[in-house]
């Protein structure tokens, strides 16, 4: 696919191209850097500013004390965190037992699968009356409990595939020569997958920190994550900008850090396993 | 979602896991596969049991609710109705109408995405160097929330001081209002989720696209092939597989359409982006018939596990000329 010598011109169309196509899909996220950064006067200005004159840090303090952003940042730290580890003791286990041992067969793992494929309003509804009954709406177990379903399919279907592509003959012989299976799991597919159990971690934590739907129907005022607060604040106080764009710079930060550190790891997890690249 | 079927283990015959043909007779044998077994159900079970008390009880749990007149807000036992919930599903007209919003919007998503992605895959295939850096700017939309995506568009789309209306005006292409204009919310809510999943399309055809043989790549070249023809008659069957993943998690991704209609329209204005979704949902959680709400869920969830059974079984065909990358790991 590479070019042999020289510069053709199929070349030129091809980056200009591509360098538009940066462009759009990086507009918005420059918009919403740059207006988390510029002095109130140039929030709402027509026309409107496309290059801060100063930068105004006091959005971000004022997006973090405020209008709850760290509040936010905490509960959506919390929640993510603990789902994600929870999940992960679950999922892990079942990754291998779904990878080594073809459980359940084929149709196992699609019901499994299929868990992600339900629309979230078809859950919504009995859990709501479900944590509602427990008196947990608003609480940081029923959020941590539903982001810890949502995980678990998750984990198991891309772990399953990393698992199918280790070799097992290292398990095998250890099993022969006395290991428990458990051993065999823990001591030798578990390290000899680390790489792709931390990728799969960082994903299920990208997931979790994201998660807007159930956050709207499972918290009220008590537990607020960060994309929970953004539409509130939206609604309230719609020319706040800078601040507001403070907070979602907030939000996104942390996930395109994860996503640059993720790269080998993003087809895979995004497709649920299910693409494997090279 | 292909099987892998040399290395499946069946847990008999020949391929059986080697620490059995260690073992003497067909009695231990058995033993042995039995306790194999029992340990994978063993290791998967609290998933199991995790994700039937939250998905697979609630939905038992909401076929009930589904056939009674259950107003949250009104107290006292609710009445068993049957399937009147179901009956007025179908003959309510809003929600046809949201019906018709979804599928106008999957229609949207299909129509826009699949040729941009596969474009923008074949551009940064020819890339020659720093391909992942450019994939991974690309996909910057599709990693970050719903809601961070929602506040960008709301700022973008802002009538008065928004970026765009600014440009369309510097061209005089006039001054839409976007998401409260009744004919422009829908195709603009399609435009935002062409802009957060195309690269998402985009990553994995290009994923696809690295995984060929160049050896094939090469030979329609030398074949004497335009580049249109190895697009068409080369890339285009070798991927299928992969085109057919990709399009079975948008689909299903865009018929579950919420987040950015909650954070943009609403559903508004009046019902114009009134996804099936976000009907339930009002129907739900704003007016508390959860009866009737939860009728729709399960309806949602028939349409979409047809769909996605459908859809299954259109790209499990074999591809075009029976060549199929088993060894290349797609």
């Amino acid at each position: 696919m590479r070019p042999r010598h020289g510069i053709h011109l199929a070349d030129v169309g091809s980056y200009t191209l591509l360098g538009i196509a940066l462009i759009v899909f990086l507009f918005p996220v420059y918009w919403m850097l740059a207006t988390s950064l510029k002095p109130p006067g140039e929030w709402l200005t027509r026309p409107p500013v496309f290059w801060p004159s100063t930068i105004h840090w006091e959005n971000f303090t004022d997006a973090l004390i405020k209008w709850g952003g760290l509040k936010g940042l905490r509960d959506s730290l919390i929640v993510a965190s603990l789902s994600t580890a929870i999940s992960m003791v679950v999922g892990v286990p079942a990754a291998y037992s779904l990878g080594r041992y073809r459980t359940g067969g084929e149709n196992l793992s699609f019901i499994i699968l299929s868990v992600l494929f339900m629309p979230p309003v078809a859950v919504a509804i009995p859990m709501y009356l479900f944590w509602s009954r427990l008196g947990l709406i608003d609480t940081y177990t029923a959020l941590v409990g539903q982001y810890t379903v949502f995980n678990i399919p998750f984990i198991a279907w891309v772990l399953k595939s990393f698992f199918e592509d280790i070799p097992r003959e290292m398990e095998e012989s250890a099993v022969v020569n006395g290991a428990t299976r458990w051993r065999a799991f823990w001591e030798i597919a578990v390290p000899l997958a680390r790489p792709s159990i931390v990728a799969v971690t960082l994903l299920a934590f990208i997931f979790s920190w994201n998660e807007f739907f159930f956050a709207v129907i499972l918290t009220r005022a008590r537990v607020t994550t960060l994309p929970f607060i953004l539409p509130t604040l939206m609604e309230g106080h719609n020319v706040l900008w800078g601040d507001i764009a403070a907070i979602a710079t907030l939000g996104a930060v942390p996930v395109v850090v994860l996503a640059f550190l993720l790269q080998r790891y993003l087809v895979r997890g995004l497709s649920f396993g299910t693409v494997r690249e090279r | 979602m292909r099987e892998d079927t040399g290395r499946r283990e069946r847990g008999e015959g020949p391929s059986g896991p080697s620490p059995l043909r260690s073992s003497p007779g067909p009695a231990s044998r058995r033993h042995l596969l039995s306790a194999q077994r029992r340990f994978g159900w063993w290791l998967l079970l609290p998933s199991l049991i995790m994700l039937a008390a939250n998905s697979i009880f609630p939905l038992l749990y909401a076929v009930g609710v589904s056939t009674k007149a259950y107003q949250m807000l009104i107290p006292g036992p609710r009445r068993f109705v049957g399937l009147a919930n179901y009956i007025q599903a179908l003959q309510d007209p809003l929600v046809w109408h949201s019906l018709a919003v979804t599928l106008y919007f999957v229609g949207g998503v299909l129509v826009l995405q699949f040729p941009a992605g596969l474009g923008l895959a074949l551009l940064l295939h020819r890339l020659p160097r720093r391909q992942e850096l450019v994939a991974t700017l690309l996909l910057i939309p599709t990693i970050l929330s719903a809601s961070v995506v929602g506040f960008q568009w709301v700022q973008l789309y802002n009538y008065e001081f928004g970026p765009l209306n600014y440009l369309l005006a510097l061209l005089h292409l006039g001054q839409p209002t976007w998401t409260a204009d009744p004919h422009l919310a829908l195709p603009a809510l399609i435009f935002v989720d062409f802009w957060e999943w195309t690269p998402f399309m985009t990553l994995l055809l290009f994923a696809g696209l690295r995984s060929l043989p160049p050896q094939i790549v090469d030979a329609a070249r030398v074949d004497g092939s335009t580049p249109w023809q190895v697009v068409w008659r080369v890339f285009l069957p070798l991927l299928r597989p992969i085109i057919g993943i990709a399009l079975i998690l948008r689909i299903i991704m865009a018929f579950k359409l919420f987040d950015i209609v909650y954070v943009l329209t609403a559903g508004g204005p009046g019902i114009a982006t009134e996804s099936l979704a976000f009907y339930t949902y009002i129907q739900g959680f704003r007016y508390f018939n959860m009866g009737y709400a939860s009728a729709l869920s399960i309806l949602q969830l028939i349409l979409i596990t047809i769909l996605a059974k459908l859809l299954l079984r259109l790209t499990r065909r074999p591809p075009i000329g029976g060549f199929i990358p088993q060894e290349a790991p797609l």
